[in-house]
């Protein structure tokens, strides 16, 4: 121990007083250590003077009499005296066991140095690791990886699986909903479509044009019911629906109105029974519920009572020349003589009764769709006009009306200015200009193909243009040749080369152009050469004018024929006076020569007497003409003499102008 | 909207108003001319009310308010040589609310009243100038209605107003000296009329005692 270099230790006891007791701002009385003399006391108190030493020997003796059960005498009196020994030392030293103790720690610390000296040189001591299981091949990280990622993925599917089953989960359960239907979300969906309003416990919807600009005094309204009567125990029908309507009982069922022209006169007995045909119900929208059906039907009914309701009343207010009659639920006008307008109401309610007696085919060719569509038209611009923004907004002071109207008193507007601002014609009025169109132009689209269809020669063509107007339209009729449609295009390019280059381009072509603007009572043709005919509405007036325009075809053909040909034109005439008097218009006529003079053809066309050509010889050629002793020159006999017919039935050709052309060519001689 | 021309006829010797537009009318229908309802021109005079004056004591201003059934839906407002005003017949209305400013003359209110006729182009109006129940003068209207242009077409009304009025034919009025080149309005008529009125009522003044 003295080769060792001495370590200092302090020690420091815990002067840790005793806390007394705590006063109430915190301060600590702390008990005062005890004097020499007080420790003395106590500890003498500790000492039990009644036992002595006869104690002492009696607990040596106790210990005494277990060693000699266990062991020999001799042990026994080792033990006693180091017993007696051991007694004694507590008195020597009071740090001796802490002596004893910081000098077994110094011990130990002075190996433990020892030991990591040496082992730190590595000569004789090395430390070695503990042996462990060999390292695993280097995937290890890789997979690693691969199966965190893998459970890392395992449980976010897991979430998105969970929420998904919720989804289809509330998918579906909607899906029964649907099918079930509550009132609420049934009443919703029928809010959507028509207007409802809370009246007490009832609810009630407005199917009336009214809010949309209409006058018509009915209500319209329609009531909601719940619809309670179903059986819960049994299966629920597939077109079960919670919520019904009950509408009006007039609007039952449905309606329509039927235009039709009829050409005869009905009997006086026969007014009144209008010919109803049950018209097949519109088909709805197939995800549309029983209830829009319905109350479409019902609006649509409504509409339809509407608009008579106002023609009727325009019928009998407004004087017209020819009176409108109005039966129950007909109107009947007459916009041509023999000619019979009806407009009526057919309203089918769906009584099992009615659905019988419908049974009765009746043909509804004569209905002009056109027009009843045409009147619902009309009747929805009159509710607008009640509402357009032109109307509306109005100064206060100003009345209602067109919003030039308010300009007419600083602008000094005189009457026909007025009158020109306000519409003052009523829907049968309308209506019937818009029928007495259609029937004209139906008729002279009949009439002209008739004629087409009739005459070959020449022929006729028409082409409608395909922009109308509800009361005019226009048709352009060719009348052309076979075959003759182009030719004097190229003849006027072949004559005008040799000198005459001052030629008179009159007519560019054969075909005879007519524009024919048919209008609400009249047609008015227009000609290629400007005149303007007005044709009232009557079909032979057309028909007359057009034969006769035919007839004059023909004879212009022959006179361009000419030209082509090298004939000279001697005279000719849209119109002559001569000959039998046509019943359709006038014939005309046209006299040509031949180039070398020998040769005239004289042709007379007229609408009724067909056509008559005679060629004009030579004298030299005719062998009956008397000789006289005028003639004194034989130079004389080379004129032109007699007139001789053609038999135009047995020459050859198809067309007239062919055959003309033909004849022509036979009697010029070739120049070869 | 043509050119007008607005003159008077001065009564026959020795006939009576009546029978002067009678024959006028005679005239014009043996020309050719067919009757096409009734017309009328009517003029109410108001002067400037004395409060509104000021202390210099300047005479008031007259306003007449006319009106005339070739434009039915209009009122026309003027002073002597000033502007013409073409207002909404809720300008008659108008006229009430402002009394204050605007005091009627209720004794000269006047108006003629006759028979329109159409004359191919032209449309002619003759009509008796009245003056309460007493008639005071004919009034004779022409109008040319394809031209705007008074200066284009007088001497066209001119020939016309010849062939009718024979002797009395007038000169040009006096609008449309102004400005020969612009364009005639409505407002031109209504001055015409405002001047007939203003003569009329001159020459009864002084021809009063001869009136019965």
């Amino acid at each position: 121990m003295s080769g060792v270099r001495a370590v200092r230790i302090s020690i420091e006891s815990a002067c840790e007083k005793q806390v007394q007791e705590v006063g109430l701002d915190g301060t600590e009385t702390y008990l005062q250590p005890l004097s020499m003399s007080q420790n003395l006391a106590r500890l003498a108190q500790r000492i039990d003077f009644s036992q002595g030493s006869g104690s002492e020997e009696e607990e040596a003796a106790g210990p005494e009499g277990d060693a000699q059960d266990w062991a020999g005498a001799g042990s026994s009196a080792d033990q006693d005296d180091e017993e007696g020994l051991v007694k004694f030392q507590p008195s020597l030293w009071p740090w001796d066991s802490v002596r004893n103790n910081l000098r077994s720690a110094l011990t130990e610390m002075c190996v433990l140095y020892d030991v990591l000296s040496i082992v730190r040189d590595k000569k004789f001591m090395t430390l070695d690791p503990v042996s462990q299981d060999a390292v695993p091949p280097k995937q290890n990280p890789q997979t690693l990886q691969l199966i965190s990622k893998k459970k890392s993925l395992a449980g976010a599917a897991q979430i998105l699986l969970k929420g998904a089953e919720r989804l289809t989960k509330s998918v579906t359960e909607n899906q029964e909903n649907k099918l079930q239907r509550d009132f609420n979300s049934e009443l919703l969906r029928l809010r959507q479509h028509w207007k409802l309003r809370k009246v007490g416990d009832k609810i009630l919807g407005d199917l009336s044009y009214r809010s949309a600009g209409s006058l018509f005094p009915h209500h319209g309204t329609f009531e909601v019911i719940k619809n309670t009567d179903i059986d819960l125990d049994k299966k629920i029908p597939e077109d079960y629906c919670p919520l019904d309507v009950q509408i009006p009982s007039d609007l039952e069922g449905s309606a329509y109105i039927k235009v039709s022209i009829q050409k005869q006169a009905p009997d006086i007995g026969d007014l009144g029974t209008v010919n109803l045909f049950k018209r097949p119900l519109p088909k709805s929208k197939p995800g549309s519920p029983h209830w829009q059906t319905k109350l479409e039907a019902a609006q649509n009914v409504l509409l339809c009572k509407e608009i008579f309701a106002q023609l009727s009343r325009e019928a009998v207010q407004f004087k017209s020349q020819i009176p409108h009659i109005v039966v129950k639920n007909q109107i009947i006008s007459q916009p041509f003589p023999s000619l019979q307008l009806s407009i009526s109401l057919c309203h089918s309610s769906n009584d099992k009764k009615s659905q019988k007696s419908a049974t009765e085919k009746q043909s509804p060719e004569d209905h002009l769709y056109v027009l009843e569509h045409n009147l619902h038209l009309l009747m929805r611009e009159f509710h607008k006009q009640t509402l357009s923004s032109i109307t509306m907004p109005h100064p206060a002071s100003a009345p209602f009306g067109h919003k030039r109207m308010r300009l007419s008193g600083p602008q000094a507007f005189d009457k026909n200015e007025i009158n020109s601002l306000q519409s003052s014609e009523g829907l049968l009025e309308k209506i019937i200009k818009q029928a007495k169109h259609i029937f004209l132009r139906s008729r002279t689209a009949a009439t002209i193909d008739s004629l087409a269809s009739r005459i070959e020669d020449p022929q006729i063509q028409a082409h409608w243009s395909n922009i109308n107007d509800v009361y005019e339209s226009s048709v352009k009729v060719l009348i052309t040749s076979q075959g003759y449609e182009q030719i004097c295009k190229w003849a006027w390019i072949a004559i005008s080369f040799p000198l005459r280059t001052t030629f008179a381009a009159s007519h560019v072509s054969w075909s005879i152009q007519l524009q024919l603007n048919i209008g609400v009572e009249q047609i008015r043709v227009v000609h290629r050469d400007g005149r303007v005919i007005t044709l009232s509405h009557q079909e032979q007036e057309l028909q007359d004018f057009l034969l006769s325009q035919m007839s004059q075809h023909q004879v212009h053909a022959v006179q361009q024929l000419a030209k082509v040909m090298g004939w000279q034109v001697l005279s000719f005439s849209n119109h002559v006076g001569l000959g039998p008097i046509e019943s359709i218009g006038n014939a005309s006529a046209i006299t040509v020569a031949s180039p070398n003079g020998d040769y005239a053809i004289s042709v007379r066309n007229g609408p009724e007497s067909g056509s008559k050509i005679m060629v004009q010889f030579p004298r030299n050629q005719c062998k009956d003409l008397p000789k006289s002793d005028v003639l004194q020159d034989s130079k004389w006999n080379h004129l032109r003499g007699p007139f001789r017919e053609v038999q135009w039935n047995k020459m050859e050709g198809r067309n007239f102008v062919y055959k003309m052309e033909l004849l022509m060519s036979a009697l010029s001689p070739c120049l070869l | 909207m043509g050119v007008t021309c607005v003159s008077q006829m001065p009564v026959a010797e020795g006939k009576s108003v009546q029978q002067t537009v009678e024959l006028l009318t005679r005239k014009l229908e043996m020309l050719g001319a067919e009757k096409q309802g009734t017309f009328c021109v009517d003029c109410e005079t108001y002067h400037t009310a004395s409060s509104t004056l000021g202390s210099q004591g300047q005479a008031g201003k007259l306003m007449y308010v006319m009106h005339n059934s070739e434009y039915p839906l209009s009122c026309f407002a003027l002073f002597e040589n000033g502007p013409c005003l073409i207002a909404d017949t809720n300008f008659d209305v108008l006229m009430v609310k402002l009394k204050g400013f605007f005091q009627s003359a209720k004794a000269s209110k006047i108006e003629t009243r006759g028979t329109r006729y159409q004359y191919c182009d032209f449309l002619v109006k003759v009509g008796t100038v009245t003056m309460g129940p007493s008639a005071r003068g004919i009034s004779v209207e022409v109008e040319y209605g394809p031209c705007v242009v008074p200066s284009d077409c007088w001497s066209l009304l001119l020939e016309f107003l010849q062939s009718f009025l024979g002797s009395h034919t007038p000169g040009a009025p006096a609008v449309f000296g102004n400005r020969h080149d612009a364009v005639y309005g409505p407002a031109d008529t209504v001055v015409q009329y405002m001047e007939l009125f203003n003569k009329i009522r001159k020459q009864q003044q002084v021809a009063c005692p001869q009136e019965w």
